[in-house]
């Protein structure tokens, strides 16, 4: 590799060289707890899925170039340059991970590998080896957004028609979905599908919530493909939105990874505190039920169900008791797995990998630890509040013929509210 | 107009939720020739900014897109 092309991957590193990624990246011991923890290299014993393997490629060109030792013996030091060799193990490696977190949470030294790999999403993307089905996504989220007078017609129909939809559901012709509905006290933000607008437009009606629903999806494939501009430009739409809107606060709908953006880092890529809350739909729909905004059947599920913690949901948004609440309140026989809340398995669907073609076989072969914890419950319902997670337990249930239904937290309470229907 | 096109893949994503009817046109669209048509239809409604945004960040183009029933259709033609 010509010395511009290292000078430009190595200036990446320096640019993402915290005080906390120079630490993770001297303080690894080697103990290996993480291969027990990541439910990619447990299922595959694949030495390219072991989270501190991942790291290491990292570890190997920053010892070449940001230590003396590393600079003066590499061959002792186990220094490397950043080749097409190590570049091709680093996107393996890098992409195939969902950024559980499930590692951090077991290495004595809570070493952040999906930190770590941040960085090593932003060398391959340098490199012009970032994964392109994600790249693609991103891109497209900001046309809508850089061109919005061109989609916003075709927008604002589709809202449209699930107003329609929402009428009929509440049986109530004035029921709305409103938009750009300056005064509101909540903006929600959906996904780009009806699925995630319709139940929470019946759930704000009949809890009498002045809310608007935002122009925008909350997914943010910009933060999966690991560029950090791209997907704070992403959150901006929304975010934008809220501010000029007045809401008091943002509500993300059941997606992990759109709630971890905008709940955790939206802020600091923005270098804005925002003048607003952000919440979790979960956290909303859980007050309304024990506030008495919503009544739903008690009993109104009789099958067994379970409940599947998203890593970026429970383990690294600490929303652990709100979906459980919710459920509980509507079924009448709730079984969690084991583990669970913070210690729970990774199903394997995170990280953008559901739209990652290629991965397809690999990631249905990460899920067998959340199989294995699935089948342990006896559940026939999964309810689950993230996109990625129900897409990869769907794919687990069709591959092996499990007969379980996998549906958002929200449904199931639209399911035990009252409704003409 | 459209039954004037020829369609080289016909992809069915009826039930597919947003995103995942942008993916499947973008997983797919390398199946066809450079010229050559994807229809797909799909009945997500959030497709309809979804696929026609894709296409045009990525340099393909959107021959049609509409609601027919309860279905949005789309003819994307793969210029590169």
């Amino acid at each position: 590799m010509e010395t511009q092309a290292i000078n430009t991957l190595t200036g990446v590193i320096d640019k993402k060289m915290t005080r906390q990624l120079k630490q993770y990246l001297d303080i690894c011991a080697r103990c290996a707890i993480c291969k027990d923890a990541c439910h990619q290299y447990v299922a595959t014993g694949d030495f390219t899925y072991l989270p501190a393997r991942r790291a290491e490629l990292i570890r190997q060109i920053y010892k070449k170039y940001f230590t003396k030792a590393g600079e003066f013996v590499p061959a002792l030091y186990e220094a490397r340059d950043p080749d097409e060799n190590l570049l091709d193990e680093l996107y393996e490696s890098t992409y195939a991970c969902t950024g559980c977190r499930r590692c951090m949470y077991y290495c004595p030294f809570s070493i952040d590998t999906a930190w770590i790999l941040s960085a090593a999403k932003a060398i391959l993307i340098a490199a012009g080896k970032g994964n392109e089905m994600l790249g693609q996504l991103a891109d497209a989220a900001l046309m809508k957004s850089d061109n919005f007078e061109m989609f916003k017609d075709v927008i604002i129909d589709g809202f449209k028609d699930v107003e329609g939809k929402l009428k009929e559901l509440t049986g109530d012709p004035s029921a709305e979905i409103p938009v750009d509905k300056e005064g509101a006290d909540v903006l929600y933000v959906a996904l780009a599908g009806a699925h995630s607008i319709l139940p929470a437009a019946a759930i704000f009606h009949e809890a009498g919530t002045n809310w608007t629903l935002s122009m925008f999806e909350s997914a943010n494939y910009g933060y999966f493909f690991g560029d950090a501009e791209k997907a704070r430009r992403i959150a901006d739409r929304f975010m934008d939105e809220a501010k000029r809107l007045g809401v008091k606060e943002v509500v993300i709908t059941e997606c992990g990874h759109a709630y971890r953006v905008a709940q955790f880092f939206h802020e600091a890529w923005s270098g804005e505190k925002h003048p607003f809350k952000v919440r979790h739909i979960l956290e909303v729909i859980d007050e309304y039920i024990k506030d008495g905004r919503i009544t739903l059947r008690p009993g109104a599920i009789t099958e067994p169900i379970t409940y599947h913690d998203p890593c970026q949901v429970g383990r690294n948004g600490g929303i652990f008791e709100q979906p459980r609440d919710i459920v509980r309140a509507v079924a009448t026989d709730f079984r969690d797995m084991t583990p669970n809340r913070a210690e729970q398995w990774c199903c394997g669907g995170g990280g953008g990998l559901v739209a990652i073609a290629e991965m397809e076989e690999f990631r249905l072969k990460s899920g067998a630890k959340k199989l294995e914890q699935i089948k342990a419950t006896g559940a026939r319902i999964i309810a689950s509040p993230c996109e990625n997670c129900r897409l990869q337990m769907e794919g687990l249930n069709d591959q092996l013929d499990l007969g379980i239904t996998v549906k958002p937290v929200m449904d199931l309470v639209l399911d035990a509210m009252d409704l003409p229907r | 107009m459209s039954e004037d096109i020829k369609v080289d893949l016909d992809l069915d994503l009826k039930g597919l939720l947003c995103p995942m009817p942008m993916v499947k046109v973008s997983q797919r669209i390398g199946d066809v020739p450079v010229g050559g048509v994807i229809r797909a239809v799909a009945t997500d409604p959030g497709a309809m900014a979804d696929i026609p945004a894709w296409a045009k960040s990525t340099g393909n183009e959107v021959l049609s897109a509409g609601k027919e029933g309860d279905e949005y259709v789309f003819l994307v033609k793969r210029v590169k």
